[in-house]
């Protein structure tokens, strides 16, 4: 065996095509870890440097305090989950029905979901907030309540969801659960014995970018929720840097570093589902 | 008999869920917002009584407004075309088979991980004046003597969130592009380069043609994404320095939760739907007619 030489050369092109891009990407990664283990008395000194003297970890249990990070942190995982939960239990049925079933009213939901998708949060957040203000939930309204914002993404992301999980599911042979009928299986039987099981690892991808865009989202928590003791990741750490007279940077990137790594290296591991769930869907 | 007409009605039951709360979540704000833009509004929420048009009307007189209209077009017009055309050439490397794809890949992916919000942050922190990584950088590599105000002057500030709006586009648009090359069956190329086409005609005559409907995808969406894109610019200035940096979404944003003026606010949603649905139809009428698909 040789080494393609000519691949080799082609590898050498390709990286130096993409350098810049790459440096620009991780810059910021850069700046996050560097700034987050830096002690405070080197972030701000004239003129600055990238390298910490020593790299002071400590940094992170001061952010916790301070930040009230693992309050953040759990809110944030709460609303996430529900909202992929109730998000991917409505989808589901839809996915199936618009990959499996010609019907009249399938390109009108077609569109409809399209229009979803133009209607950002951000467009609605004058009136999401006063449909919140306006329900009557226990003592109070909706407006401070995690159940307004898991219930605002879910609607959301249905699009997403849908687009995502139809297109899987239409690469499924629709054999294998006529065979099943044939062999004396009801419908909903042949689903559940011979779709889901196919289809699993679709709707694992699936809910997993959906839980993605859900803990990432800002708009809407930002609106929504208002007390401390609610605030998700996004709203929690923003609220470090807005509106302050002197923001302590090396807490706040290890904040950024600490809610951004699980996620990326979650995303970075599944990536690859994304481009083929989002061509198979584009060109449909 | 029954068997039939239920299973006629069985993908509706389906769409049923997912339709209600969509239904739900969307209309009954967008009702709402209609029906704020027209009356006027307290701090609190509370109706004051019919306005007609006024809050409209206030809006077009506010020279900041209108600003922000012209900015949001340059906003939308130089990240979508700045995201497209770096794309392109990004997806047709990443398409090559080369040593580390894999890892390029997912290099490039990379910013779509991070929270719209979080990015805004890092990158502010970066551009700070005098400590920030940037300036630093630059004046380390000698391509600048002092320190610029990156974010403090109007001049730079807003092509800075262009390029940070450029950056956090890059990934989802690569990710379209490469599903799109991955449907283009490799043979034609062989036949191409048997007819003596060089790499740029077949670029020209065969790749480009065929991502065609995955580039005019990606410019709907990323048009749709960036028009309403709010962290970056609410995070990094909030619409300053003296409200040089606003686009609509901001400006909504400022107006309704910051001024107290949410009948004012909820006219601009309106204005910004109307040019979304602008933007649609003449998307539709230029679009070649699709077939339902089954």
């Amino acid at each position: 065996m040789r080494v393609d030489s000519r691949k080799l050369r082609r590898s050498l092109v390709c990286w130096l095509a993409l350098s810049p891009l790459v440096v620009v990407v991780l810059f910021p990664f850069a700046v996050m870890f560097l700034t987050a283990v830096k002690p405070a008395e080197e972030v701000f000194v004239f003129p600055a440097r990238w390298l910490p003297s020593y790299f002071r970890w400590a940094n992170f249990a001061d952010m916790w305090d301070a930040a009230k990070f693992g309050i953040a942190l759990k809110n944030s995982l709460v609303v996430s989950l529900s909202a992929t939960v109730l998000a991917i239990a409505v989808s589901i049925p839809a996915a199936y029905a618009m990959a499996r079933y010609p019907f009249r009213g399938k390109g009108f939901y077609r569109q409809f979901l399209l229009v979803t998708q133009m209607l950002a949060p951000v467009l609605l957040v004058i009136g999401l907030f006063r449909l919140a203000a306006m329900i009557h939930w226990g003592e109070g309204n909706l407006v401070d309540k995690h159940i307004s914002v898991i219930v605002a993404y879910a609607a959301f992301n249905i699009a997403f969801a849908v687009w995502m999980m139809s297109s899987y599911f239409a690469t499924i042979p629709r054999d294998l659960e006529e065979s099943a009928w044939l062999e004396g299986c009801g419908r909903a039987r042949a689903i559940l014995k011979v779709f889901l099981p196919l289809a699993a690892p679709a709707m694992v991808v699936t809910a997993i970018f959906t839980f993605i865009n859900a803990w990432n989202e800002f708009a809407v928590v930002y609106t929504l929720i208002r007390s401390d003791a609610n605030k998700t990741l996004t709203v929690q750490i923003t609220d470090l840097v807005a509106g302050r007279y002197t923001v302590e940077w090396h807490q706040v990137m290890a904040a950024t570093l600490l809610a951004t790594l699980p996620v990326s290296i979650m995303f970075a591991w599944l990536q690859r589902y994304l481009v083929k769930g989002l061509a198979l869907g584009a060109v449909k | 008999m029954t068997r039939i007409s239920f299973g006629r009605l069985t993908p509706w039951l389906l769409i049923i869920p997912s339709f209600a709360l969509a239904l739900f979540i969307i209309c009954y704000p967008l009702y709402n917002i209609v029906f704020q833009s027209v009356h006027e509004v307290s701090r609190f929420g509370l109706l004051k009584g019919f306005c007609g048009l006024d809050n409209f009307r206030k809006l077009f007189e506010d020279p900041v407004f209108v600003a922000s209209v012209w900015r949001t077009l340059w906003w939308t017009l130089g990240v979508v075309g700045g995201t497209v055309a770096v794309s392109v050439p990004v997806a047709l490397i990443l398409h090559q088979d080369f040593y580390g794809r894999g890892i390029a890949r997912t290099l490039v992916m990379l910013p779509w991980s991070v929270s719209l919000t979080m990015t805004a942050i890092v990158w502010r922190w970066a551009f700070n004046d005098e400590y920030g990584m940037v300036n630093v950088t630059l004046q380390r590599l000698g391509m600048i003597d002092a320190p610029i105000h990156w974010l403090a002057t109007s001049e730079w500030a807003f092509p800075v969130e262009i390029l940070v709006g450029i950056l956090v586009s890059v990934p989802f648009t690569v990710t379209i592009f490469l599903g799109g090359l991955s449907s283009v069956p490799g043979d034609i190329y062989e036949a191409a380069r048997l007819d003596g086409a060089s790499a740029w005609q077949q670029f020209r005559k065969l790749t480009f043609p065929l991502l065609r409907p995955f580039i005019n995808m990606a410019i709907v969406l990323n048009v749709i994404y960036v028009f309403n894109s709010f962290p970056i610019i609410w995070v990094m200035t909030q619409g300053g320095p003296s409200n040089s940096t606003h686009i609509l979404v901001t400006y909504l944003y400022e107006k309704g939760f910051r001024l107290g003026k949410p009948g004012e606010a909820a006219a601009v949603s309106l204005v910004m739907l109307v040019m979304l649905m602008c933007f649609t139809m003449i998307y539709l009428k230029i679009q070649p007619k699709e077939g339902e698909g089954a």
